[in-house]
């Protein structure tokens, strides 16, 4: 096993790209213990001093350590007394895997040819061997919804763990929801004018998706005497077994989405980017629909905006009562999204509790997924889906993951460029025993 | 338009009385004679301060032989009486493309173009036409002709709007004829732009780029005359058209400061055509030697009614289109001299209804004449014969039906060169009234009601029956349906009474008369009022005229910030200095410096000063952040068209109403380097600014700064990611780079020797001898070999960190900072050897093949090395969170805290030698201060204030107040476009600002 490290760690540096991920966990053979931390449940509660006990991948025990007495024998057993344990945070909308550096082509594969393709899945191009997953993981993120982008209708997201040894372990949920990017209005043309055309050419884009959807319900309806593929993957639209996902950010753009999927019997609809959810959050929250809200490190939309409002929108969304994630799109996000942890903790300066704040990582991603009964908390019966952390997971300065179990398997916690700083670091060591004759 | 008959019939012979065409055939018979003209009984303002009541106006030819009261008139002359008429000089346009061919835009094409494709031993850009001569390409059009006409104007300046250099001009004349009789001067202004127009050649990509290529081109042309080289036509020709008068265009207010250094530099007095938007410069303008050229056109209100689609209108759209026909008041209130012109304007009918408008807005009618008149003729210098009424002036004159300020003033004729073009053609005669009209023996009433150019006739029996009545060349001609709808129809003369013929709908012929028995009674309009439409609060709101914020957008300032005497006590002082953090602890600021570091220190100066006391307890003070590398506030970032781009300053292309500023102050940035991007091996000089919201682009850059040169490396520099058409431009690959600082460094070693050669000269020598170019790039990159400018180089890989500091060894200077240096890890014994520092991104990586191996680790090895390490933003977002970038150096690098912090405060100071002023809390420093929350590198850290120069730019309090004020104003003047709208006035489609979201490889 040793010497396979080896192996991989010199044919990661010599071939950078294609360097490989850390190797998957073995399922769990132990009962796992953690004792003394600080449980950041998920769901806004906090245990001070706490055990864990983790069973068959699965939370057995969450209890005040001060109430429960415990057998350690046959056990791993990890004293996290002064830490912080959370629930693994979960990334959604996002093409992690999908691609591995933006400027290379060949490692782009978020965006098919096409207009109109519910049929396209994100899954089978989603790389487990990615370098840059394991980077994203040794900051607490653990899961995430891996999601096409590009045209009307992008494709089909899949929700993954972030260690597999190929797409199919790697699978948490299965097609879980179909994306559409609300076309622009009002449009703008090339110089940036508001023109009658582009009105024009946006009611063309609604009058074409609403044609799509009464077409693909008519299919949903009928007794299909033929596949016909791209209505086939918009039948759980319909029937509930999908989400629709719609990336709207405009106020106005907000509105209309709402209104389309009410009028099209949308059974589960769910905003996107939704940048200027703020401006009726009210309305977003009469009509219960989730929010996964774009990056809050992000510029404000309009110069006369708030020079915090990306930072603020958290908290009014949180006062509205609506029912939010926060993701991590837009440039550079694969390799950003290490700092989705973060952006919670600036919602935080701008107004949430440090708990919502971390719910909106977690607990709520997990609930706008539909995924909230296996995974976002720490909760008895619920996949051991969780991280050690020594400080504060939110801040940057007190992140520092030592502990991670995706269902109960223990994660490496190396990645490319730990193993980078270890070689490097060694050479320097090295040159300065030489400086002192040391060697 | 129509022109006088009788004039047409002459105006053969005025053709051939003028000298220059005595040799032109004519094809028939040969008139000599010209009557006089007498225009009489009118107001003739012979210009803008003085004007005649009842005067004469005599004309003969194309000139004027006589103006005033008491002359005589000859007795045949032809008599025009304009009795309540005002005659004013036509008016002169500075600028305009009359007569010649429009330039039609080619065809974008995605393929490099390195070389010009003129042909012809013509300048090697594109872009440079010093050659081109209006009056070689000019010929007269009569249908623009005319749409000048109609808007006044007598003569033009026509230049071709194509290029940074663009030849000389000519004045002509609007008049009929051909162009040998049209052309009124030639060759007597310059024209010039920073934009590069219909050009495809990639130099200049820029603003910064045309600017350097521009004055480079001088340069050139004042070497290749010295040396008597005439082989490059362009050069020969731009020596000649330097002599000239020069007019310059710009784009935007701001760069009439790029103008003025331009003429500074080389003694030109610049004539500028701005966009309407030079009152926003308005401080700069004080002492201006510059005329400026004005376009009357304003914007239209924008239609603002549906609430989501206006938020695309920015507040600086909606104040300017308030402030923008107060443009020409406030210039003439600073004493800027000007003078208008219609170019710029889509409508040309609102030309007029434009020029009272900014006399509405403040300017003196006199002033608003002299701009249309004498400023122009002596600015195109033809002020001997064109621009007042006087004896031996060219008859170019204007006839208005009132004063012509008067908003119903119409202008009738306009006379040009002694030919007359009626514009307007009022009827003689009123005919509105009522009459009563016998014919056939019937007895009708008729009311004849309307304008008096637009008549609207009725009979009024039982039975109100429409009437067509029109009046052509002194005849009536009458027409309607009787109460059979039988159609009548007559023709009469005479006023009053009518009298003519007609025939029935049976065909037979009888006669009528109509006679006058009441004159015409016009009902006044009811005019709409603003207080039917909106309450009392939102017509104060519509009436009252918002201020010129700095800058004029959201988030400016009615008053600036200013230097107070401030006390922080009892808080953390992050002083970057021995002392380190301190708790429980004081500074005091005065008078733009920090005047006191400590309790102790605060207590010596405690009664000295009034100081507004701030209590810090919990919270956190520390010296500004800087960010070493950004592309903020700039126009354009890069002029990568060439693999050196050395002589472009991004001094040059400063944006100051960037909103990013402001962004940045409220995350405690309080400088940062502008620098080009990366898109070739040497880049351009950098511009460092501290962020003084508000203030010009001269006021916001940093005074005492070393400069500094962007380099580059790696896959940017090659094109890497530029598609596949760009693979021509050297260099493409890593090993082409190395040899582009050889030769770079070479040739500027040689260039330096040429110049010591050229100095130990005498001035006799000089005279005789060759003088070596004038080189702008060799100049800058000679600057590094002297130690007078820094570089800061844009860098990844090891090998090529390597290469560089290699070649910098070998050409005996040290490189002052690797900026980004992602794999400076692998290298930090060499970079340390050598002396350089380090300025990387916190963890950025896996965005492009070369930062694969990019690690979070990389601050902290520098920093642990002993190298002076910083962090950077390249992005405007990010910027304004460099406190908790600084954070992930303690994070992933076990970085103390405290050195942590200075990766973004005391080390770029360092990097970029402003140490000695900003970047730490000592005394003497710059108070360049913030106020934070909480421990600045939390993530729960807000900053409360931010001081730039001891000016509280950016607090919690000042940015709620902004944003009340935004709010506001947009609220307000959303009414008042509402107002418009509501009026019926024409409005425009919300246009959104353009995006400036730059990063190091943004191609322009």
């Amino acid at each position: 096993m040793t010497k396979m490290k080896n192996l991989l760690f010199i044919l990661s540096t010599l071939f950078a790209l294609q360097a490989f991920a850390q190797t998957p966990a073995p399922d769990q053979s132990k009962r796992v213990l953690l004792y003394g931390a600080t449980a950041h449940i998920g769901n806004g509660e906090i245990i001070e001093s706490s055990l864990i006990i983790i069973e068959n991948g699965k939370i057995s025990t969450i209890e005040d350590a001060s109430k429960i007495r415990i057998d350690i024998s046959d056990a791993d057993y990890y004293d996290v007394i002064g830490k912080h344990v959370y629930p693994g945070f979960i990334l959604p909308n996002t093409t992690l895997g999908l691609a591995d550096i933006d400027a290379v082509r060949a490692s782009r594969d978020f965006d098919e040819v096409g207009e109109l393709n519910p049929h396209i899945r994100s899954i089978i191009a989603y790389n487990t061997d990615s370098p840059v997953l394991p980077t994203i993981r040794t900051n607490g993120v653990l899961v995430g919804q891996i999601t096409p982008q590009g045209g009307m209708i992008s494709g089909t997201s899949s929700i993954v763990e972030f260690d597999a040894w190929n797409y199919e372990d790697a699978l948490y949920k299965e097609d879980d929801g179909v994306h559409l990017n609300w076309p622009q209005s009002p449009r703008l043309d090339r110089n940036h004018n508001h023109s009658e055309d582009s009105k024009v050419e946006y009611n063309d884009d609604l009058l074409d998706l609403e044609h799509f959807f009464n077409n693909a319900k008519s299919y949903y309806l009928s007794n299909k005497p033929k596949l016909d593929i791209t209505f086939k993957a918009m039948e759980g639209i319909f029937d509930g077994s999908k989400q629709l996902f719609i990336h709207v950010s405009s106020a106005k753009g907000i509105k209309q989405a709402v209104l389309f999927a009410k009028k099209m019997n949308v059974q589960k609809l769910v905003l996107v980017g939704a940048e200027e959810s703020w401006r009726i959050a009210d309305f977003i929250a009469e009509n219960e629909t989730p929010v996964i809200l774009n990056r809050v490190h992000r510029l404000p939309t309009y110069k006369n905006d708030a020079v915090d409002m990306a930072y603020k929108t958290p908290k009014i969304l949180q006062d509205a009562g609506v029912l939010f994630c926060l993701d991590y799109e837009g440039d550079m996000e694969r390799m950003g999204s290490r700092n989705l942890p973060f952006t919670a903790g600036t919602a935080v300066a701008y107004g949430l509790t440090k708990e919502e704040a971390l719910t909106s990582i977690s607990l709520s991603t997990a609930i706008v997924l539909g995924i909230e009964e296996t995974v976002g908390s720490l909760e008895i019966g619920k996949d051991a889906t969780l991280f050690v952390s020594d400080g504060d997971a939110l801040d940057m300065m007190t992140n520092r993951v030592t502990l991670a179990f995706i269902r109960g398997k223990k994660l490496d916690l190396g990645n490319h460029q730990i193993d980078l700083y270890n070689k490097y670091s060694q050479k320097y060591k090295r040159n300065l025993e030489i400086e002192n004759g040391l060697e | 338009m129509m022109r006088y008959l009788y004039l047409l019939l002459f105006c053969l012979g005025t053709v051939l009385q003028a000298l220059a065409q005595q040799n032109f055939p004519v094809n028939g018979v040969t008139s000599t004679y010209n009557a006089v003209h007498a225009f009489i009984d009118a107001e003739i303002h012979v210009d803008a301060h003085t004007s005649m009541k009842r005067a004469i106006l005599l004309v003969k030819n194309k000139e004027i032989i006589n103006v005033g009261q008491s002359i005589d008139i000859p007795e045949n002359a032809i008599i025009h009486n304009l009795e309540g008429a005002h005659i004013y000089p036509s008016f002169i346009d500075p600028y305009t493309n009359y007569g010649l061919l429009e330039v039609e835009n080619t065809k974008w094409n995605p393929r490099p173009q390195l070389e010009s494709n003129t042909p012809g031993a013509y300048s090697w850009n594109q872009a440079l036409m010093p050659e081109f001569r209006a009056s070689e390409n000019f010929s007269p059009n009569n249908s623009v002709a005319e749409s000048y006409i109609e808007m006044g104007f007598g003569t033009v300046l026509s230049f071709r709007n194509d290029g940074i250099i663009r030849g000389a001009s000519a004045v002509v004349s609007l008049a009929d004829g051909k162009a040998q009789e049209l052309l009124v001067k030639i060759n007597n202004l310059a024209h010039y732009s920073f934009s590069k127009g219909n050009s495809q050649q990639n130099y200049p990509s820029s603003f910064m780029g045309s600017i350097a290529l521009l004055r480079q081109s001088i340069y050139d042309a004042i070497w290749a005359k010295h040396n008597n080289d005439y082989s490059n036509l362009s050069l020969v020709e731009l020596h000649k058209i330097l002599k000239l008068k020069p007019i310059i265009e710009l784009d935007n207010h701001y760069a009439i400061r790029n103008a003025t250094a331009l003429g500074e530099e080389f003694k030109m007095n610049f004539i500028i055509k701005g966009l309407g938007d030079s009152y926003l410069s308005i401080n700069d303008l004080k002492n201006t030697k510059s005329q400026f050229i004005v376009p009357l056109n304003f914007p239209k209100a924008y239609n603002v009614s549906d609430p989501y689609d206006c938020l695309d209108l920015s507040l600086e759209k909606m104040k300017h289109w308030e402030l923008a026909p107060a443009n020409a008041s406030l210039l003439a209130s600073v004493g800027v001299s000007f003078a208008f012109t219609a170019y710029d304007l889509k409508d040309k009918k609102d030309f007029l209804n434009h020029l009272r408008k900014t006399v509405d807005y403040g300017l003196s009618k006199e002033a608003a004449l002299e701009a249309l008149t004498t400023v122009p003729a002596k600015m195109l210098n033809i002020a001997d014969e064109y621009g007042l009424l006087k004896k031996g002036m060219k008859a170019n004159f204007l006839i208005f039906d009132q004063e012509l300020f008067n908003p119903k003033s119409e202008l009738l004729e306009n006379w040009v060169h002694g030919v007359g073009y009626t514009i307007k053609l009022k009827n003689e005669h009123d005919y509105r009234g009522s009459y009563i009209l016998k014919i056939d023996g019937a007895i009708l009433p008729l009311d004849i009601s309307g304008t008096p150019e637009n008549l609207k006739a009725e009979i009024t029996t039982k039975d109100t029956l429409k009437v067509s009545f029109k009046v052509e060349n002194k005849l009536v001609h009458i027409s309607y349906k009787d109460k059979y709808n039988d159609v009548i129809r007559l023709s009469g003369q005479g006023i009053d009474p009518i009298e003519g013929e007609g025939q029935l709908a049976n065909g037979d012929w009888v006669s009528f008369v109509m006679k006058r028995k009441a004159a015409f009674v016009e009902i006044p309009k009811e005019k709409k009022d603003n207080k039917q439409l909106f309450n009392v609060d939102k017509v104060t709101l519509i009436n009252e005229m918002g201020e010129q914020w700095a800058p004029n957008m959201a988030y400016g300032w009615t008053e600036k910030p200013k230097q107070n005497a401030v006390l922080f006590t009892n808080t953390t002082l992050w002083t970057n200095e021995t002392e380190g953090i301190i708790n429980n602890a004081s500074l005091a600021i005065y008078n733009g410096k920090i005047i006191a570091v400590g309790n102790e220190a605060v207590a010596l100066i405690r009664n000295k000063y009034d100081f507004e006391i701030i209590d810090g307890e919990g919270k956190h003070l520390t010296s500004g952040i800087i960010d070493e590398h950004s592309h903020i506030a700039l126009r354009s970032v890069n002029e990568g068209s060439q693999a050196s781009s050395a002589e472009v300053r991004m001094a040059d292309a400063l944006r100051p109403n960037d909103i990013n500023i402001y962004r940045q102050l409220a995350g405690g940035v309080t400088s940062a380097q502008l620098l080009h991007g990366s898109a070739n091996p040497i880049g351009g000089q950098a511009a460092l600014i501290k962020m003084r919201w508000g203030a010009s682009a001269q006021e916001m850059l940093f005074e005492e700064a070393k400069p500094f040169i962007k380099f580059a490396l790696g896959e940017n520099v090659k094109q890497s990611n530029w598609g596949a058409y760009s693979r021509i431009r050297f260099p493409q690959t890593r090993m082409g780079v190395e040899q582009v600082y050889f030769d770079a460094f070479t040739r500027a070693r040689a260039y330096e020797k040429e110049w010591n050669t050229w100095f130990k000269l005498s001035a006799s020598q000089k005279k005789t001898s060759k003088m070596p170019r004038k080189d702008l790039d060799l100049a800058c990159i000679l600057e590094i070999l002297k130690d007078e400018r820094e570089i800061t180089c844009h860098s990844y890989r090891q090998s090529e960190i390597n290469m560089l500091m290699q070649v910098a060894d070998s050409m005996n200077f040290t490189l002052n900072t690797f900026t980004h240096i992602l794999e400076g890890y692998k290298v930090a014994d060499k970079i340390k050897a050598h002396g350089a520092g380090a300025s990387t991104f916190s963890d950025w990586w896996a965005y492009k093949y070369e930062v694969n191996d990019a690690i979070p680790h990389n601050g902290s090895i520098l920093n642990d090395m002993g190298i002076v390490t910083a962090f950077n933003s390249d992005d405007p977002e990010m910027a304004r969170r460099l406190n908790q970038e600084a954070a992930k150096a303690v994070k992933y690098g076990n970085t103390s805290e405290e050195d942590a912090w200075k990766f973004v405060t005391l080390n770029p100071a360092k990097l970029l030698h402003i140490d000695a002023t900003v970047g730490s809390l000592k005394t003497g420093k710059d108070a360049d201060i913030v106020l934070w929350s909480n421990h600045p590198m939390s993530v729960y850290s807000k900053v409360e204030q931010t001081y730039v120069d001891g000016r509280l730019y950016y607090s919690l309090e000042l940015d709620a107040e902004n944003r009340l004020r935004n709010n506001t104003e947009r609220t307000r003047l959303i009414q008042k476009m509402l107002a418009d709208k509501n009026e019926g006035k024409a409005i425009q489609k919300i246009k959104k600002d353009r995006s400036y979201h730059f990063h190091c490889d943004t191609k322009e």
